[in-house]
């Protein structure tokens, strides 16, 4: 029996929700599965059967996990330590600087190659090496001779690591938004007398804006979320968040899921934020600008 | 006050060769139009007088001054983009203030200047807008201006009007026109179309594959064509052009093509006989009803535009031969008609072989 | 205001005095903007590379002086990872980890942008559930797998309530399933990012060829596999590259759930490493196995970079990025 079109476009229709929701399903239960645990009570985190949705759901995990609230704490799962709240501001200033360094400086490379051609195509391409190559092989050396320097367990030492492994993505993001400047425009500001410094900050930084912002936000994604080198080079003093988190791992105070699932939240959530901001502008950063929209 | 030589100049790139050994120079006051098809060169030569581009070799001089290595801004000149390449997050007053400001002129006095400017080229009531608010004859005259208010001693115009439609074409053009003549700056102007080189410039210097092919007033040019590339490239409708070959009989020379065969006149009795091409401009050609004309073709087309008739001939050719007819009076006429056409034989230019014009005897 | 008036009002603004040389001006632009990267190689890059040379060919572990007077042994310590089997094993499960999950990133990214690709209701909302495992912190989502995996946890509950049948694979204790475990963190992690790119690259393909196909009566199936497949291809490669040099390098998901077991079940190269050099101390043989492996990488981000390059100048004329003329090249 042959289907008409608009019945076979109503199948074709059912069946694409049916696979999305699927997947959406999938992709978003782990999700919420660590924000409803982070609002479980203790008996609830390792029950069987397991508990899906927090009953009643308490504050308790996020006031003693970022506050160090004792009255909160319930018998032996207390975490009375405040290093979170001191981890938010190292992960917070150690982000925020090396992406600010990453995609100012980069943002001056992309234009010289755009521009001048101070790189090849090939040495941009050698560029991507710093991000292509695991970070692990050269995190040894780079300890001791951070050692060395005294720049071990220093924000500054993370910063500087962060800006140089983020860079290839400044520059190759950055250089997709400022290829689509014309080039006219500048020399339009050039022969009315701007200098080469005048014409990048006053005329094609600011065309190019909403692509800084968004490279930023992209690559403040990264070293929010960065873990390898921030487990090597800050070990003691200045961790970062998700040192932090990891830290609960293997206590000796058993599985303490709900305390890690308010601090899991907290870092996660305002990456998401900032993800969602930039969606549009994802794909060109994953892609080092070479995937545009 | 601006006089601009170039010397020798060239520039590859790669194995481009985009300007070959091109000197020239463009006197104070001057309106000078560079014209020829896309790729002959004459944006590159603007852009090495403008200072975007390097010479490969030669030298560039600006009042006796060499300028090949001065920084654009140091060589005070204006230029005016084919883009406009107005700044789109400044607004038109910010815009055309920019060039003051990067000359640190006092803010009371720059609001003043821009405020003349802007009444000059009849923006004045556009100040507030954003670019992205103006139309294209807006954008151009804000560009127009914003080059003004710095007032430059030559003004480089990079196919200024190109992304305009006809009708504002015109008006900008005589726009152009009014600016050059109350300035009395030197004007360097770049274009692919012939009509606006005719009409704005002083002298026209037509280049072709990086060379310039003739220098002199658009009279000069459009009389006088040195070659078949000229005759073809200026007018509208274009010249006549018909191969054919040169017949030597009794003393006198003779035209003979595909189609038609026609005397020439005395001036070229000592041409060699060979291979050659006819060249009329169709203005130049009369039609007779009836006969007694130089020749006889079948008309192909006939196109009243109100003011002018223009009558297509079929020559043998693919290329129709082109008559104008002053009025309607031949607008009634149908297309496989013979009729008999009539040369003015003081225009008639030939070319030879490798499309140069063969000069006839005086 | 006439124009007469201003033109004889002033005199022409000059050119400045101080005109500077121009091209040592651009010389001296050039050199600044490129100034940050010079120093980060110097300062930063070379030093820690020598040091790593260094280190691969003087036996040192933490539990001896000072490094700098340690004994030179040569290339020893290369011929013993060479032979360390355990090395071996390390570089074949990197490898078949980093190409199953790029592999199935691809297939459920690629999956998922086709169905998305063209506008329909809620495809906003779908987009961004689809994104957020991408925004999730990779550590947030080691231990998010411990919470859900264990075996009586919720996914087995989950499974074994939808089919009915018992459903209980120990997904982090046993051997067998670990490296599996993994993978499947690493696609549900990475996934959205498979599905971007190609997102991104479906809707940028000209619709022309395609309604030209569909006129022509091409059917569904030979649309996509005969124009569509054809047009992405460079994007599908860009996928498929980017996302395995990531999984190569991937750290924070398998040390935070598995440190390596069970057993060595989790051994990557990047897991062995890190122990080789930071449980074991022996800080030689890590940097020489490190420089093994980055002497292995540098070969394929040479393969990947040739890719990449070939295929970004066909996406660039996709993107139809007319030429702009460059100056002062």
């Amino acid at each position: 029996m042959a289907m008409t079109k608009s019945q076979r476009r109503r199948i074709t229709s059912g069946v694409r929700y049916v696979v999305l929701s699927v997947w959406g399903l999938m992709a978003f239960f782990p999700i919420y599965w660590i924000i409803s645990t982070s609002f479980k009570l203790d008996t609830q985190w390792f029950a069987w059967p397991p508990y899906y949705f927090p009953s009643p759901p308490t504050l308790a995990n996020y006031m003693n996990v970022w506050f160090g609230a004792e009255e909160y704490a319930q018998t032996q799962y207390a975490i009375s330590s405040q290093k979170p709240l001191i981890s938010l501001y190292n992960s917070t200033v150690i982000a925020v600087t090396s992406t600010f360094l990453s995609v100012l400086f980069g943002s001056m490379i992309a234009y010289g190659v755009s521009r001048y051609r101070i790189l090849s195509e090939a040495r941009m391409f050698q560029l991507l090496m710093l991000r292509m190559i695991p970070p692990i092989v050269i995190v040894a050396p780079l300890s001791l001779y951070y050692t060395a320097i005294g720049l071990i367990d220093t924000r500054f030492g993370l910063i500087l690591v962060y800006f140089l492994t983020t860079l290839p993505y400044a520059v190759w993001m950055t250089k997709s938004f400022i290829d689509e400047v014309p080039l006219e425009v500048e020399q339009a500001a050039e022969i009315l007398g701007a200098s080469r410094w005048r014409t990048v900050f006053e005329i094609v930084l600011p065309l190019i804006r909403s692509g800084l912002v968004a490279t930023f936000l992209f690559i403040l994604i990264l070293t929010w979320s960065e873990y390898l080198l921030a487990l090597i080079i800050t070990k003691t003093q200045v961790t970062t968040l998700p040192i932090e988190l990891s830290k609960y791992q293997g206590s000796t105070e058993g599985r303490v899921y709900g305390r890690q699932a308010a601090l899991a939240v907290g870092i996660t959530v305002p990456l998401m934020i900032v993800g969602l901001i930039i969606r549009k502008h994802l794909a060109r950063g994953f892609s080092f600008g070479m995937v545009r929209r | 006050m601006a006089r601009i030589e170039l010397c020798n100049l060239e520039k590859s790139f790669g194995a481009v060769h985009a300007v070959k050994d091109l000197s020239f120079t463009i006197e104070d006051g001057e309106f000078v139009v560079f014209v020829g098809p896309s790729g002959c060169g004459k944006t590159t030569t603007l852009r090495m007088i403008a200072g975007f581009e390097d010479p490969t070799s030669g030298e560039i001089r600006i009042d006796g001054r060499v300028v090949n290595d001065l920084e654009p801004r140091d060589r005070g000149l204006g230029m005016v983009f084919q883009s406009h390449a107005l700044f789109p997050h400044k607004n038109v007053a910010q815009n055309i203030e920019f060039g003051l400001r990067m000359k640190n002129v006092p803010p009371e006095e720059r609001v003043k200047r821009v405020r003349e400017v802007a009444e000059m080229v009849r923006i004045g009531h556009l100040l507030e807008k954003m670019p992205s608010q103006c139309s294209g004859g807006e954008s151009q005259r804000v560009a127009l201006a914003r080059t003004l208010v710095t007032n430059p001693s030559t003004f480089l115009l990079d196919e200024p009007l190109s992304s305009l439609d006809a009708k504002l074409r015109r008006e900008l053009r005589a726009e152009c026109d009014r600016l050059h003549q109350a300035l009395k700056r030197t004007f360097i102007y770049v274009t692919h179309d012939q009509e606006e080189a005719m009409t704005l410039a002083d002298r026209i210097v037509v280049m072709r594959l990086g060379e310039i092919v003739q220098i002199g007033s658009p009279m000069e040019i459009y009389s006088n064509p040195v070659n078949y590339f000229v005759a073809d490239f200026f007018g509208s409708p274009s010249m006549n052009l018909v191969a054919g070959e040169i017949v030597q009989a009794n003393g006198t020379a003779r035209f003979r093509s595909a189609s038609f065969d026609v005397a020439l006149p005395d001036s070229f009795k000592a041409a060699k006989a060979g291979a050659v091409t006819l060249g009329i401009r169709p203005e130049h050609v009369g039609v007779t009803l009836g006969s007694g004309g130089d020749i006889e073709l079948p008309v192909r087309l006939v196109e009243p535009l109100g003011k002018d008739t223009l009558l297509y001939f079929d020559a043998g050719v693919e290329r129709a031969f082109v008559a104008v007819t002053e009025g309607l009076g031949m607008a009634e006429i149908k297309a496989g008609e013979r009729i008999a056409l009539s040369f003015d034989r003081r225009r008639i230019h030939l070319f030879d072989g490798d499309g140069l014009r063969i000069a006839g005897a005086r | 205001m006439t124009v007469a008036a201003l033109s004889a009002a002033e005199a022409p603004l000059q050119a400045s005095p101080r005109a500077v040389s121009r091209r040592r001006a651009v010389r001296r632009f050039k050199l600044s903007l490129l100034a940050p990267l010079i120093a980060l190689f110097a300062f930063v890059l070379m030093p820690v590379l020598l040091l790593q040379l260094y280190f691969s060919v003087h036996q040192w572990t933490v539990y001896l002086g000072s490094w700098w007077d340690a004994d030179y042994i040569g290339l020893d310590l290369f011929k013993e990872v060479l032979t360390d089997p355990r090395f071996g094993w390390a570089v074949l499960r990197s490898l078949a980890f980093a190409t199953g999950s790029t592999v199935g990133c691809f297939v459920f990214g690629f999956l998922l942008a086709y169905l998305m690709h063209k506008p329909f209701r809620g495809q906003a909302i779908y987009y961004i559930i689809f994104i957020l495992p991408m925004l999730t912190v990779p550590v947030v989502v080691a231990y998010t797998a411990e919470m859900m995996l264990y075996q009586s946890g919720p996914l087995n509950d989950v499974i074994t309530r939808l089919s009915g049948i018992e459903f209980k694979p120990s997904w982090l204790s046993d051997p067998h399933l670990a490296l599996m475990t993994v993978s499947l963190l690493e696609i549900w992690n990475w996934t959205p990012f498979s599905f971007i790119i190609m997102l991104a690259g479906l809707t940028a393909i000209p619709k022309e060829p395609i309604e030209a196909a569909e006129i022509l009566g091409a059917s569904k199936w030979r649309i996509f596999w005969e124009v569509q497949v054809p047009l992405l291809r460079p994007v599908i490669l860009l996928a498929l590259v980017l996302r395995f040099l990531e999984a190569m390098a991937e750290f924070p998901k398998t040390w935070s759930l598995f440190q390596g077991g069970p057993g060595s079940a989790t051994e990557t190269l990047p897991v062995y490493i890190f122990m080789t050099t930071w449980q074991y101390f022996e800080i030689s043989k890590g940097a020489a196995m490190s420089y093994i492996v980055m002497l292995l990488m540098i070969v394929i981000v040479l393969f990947a970079i040739r890719l990449l390059r070939r295929e970004k100048r066909s996406l660039d004329k996709m993107y139809e990025q007319t030429d702009s003329p460059k100056v002062e090249a």
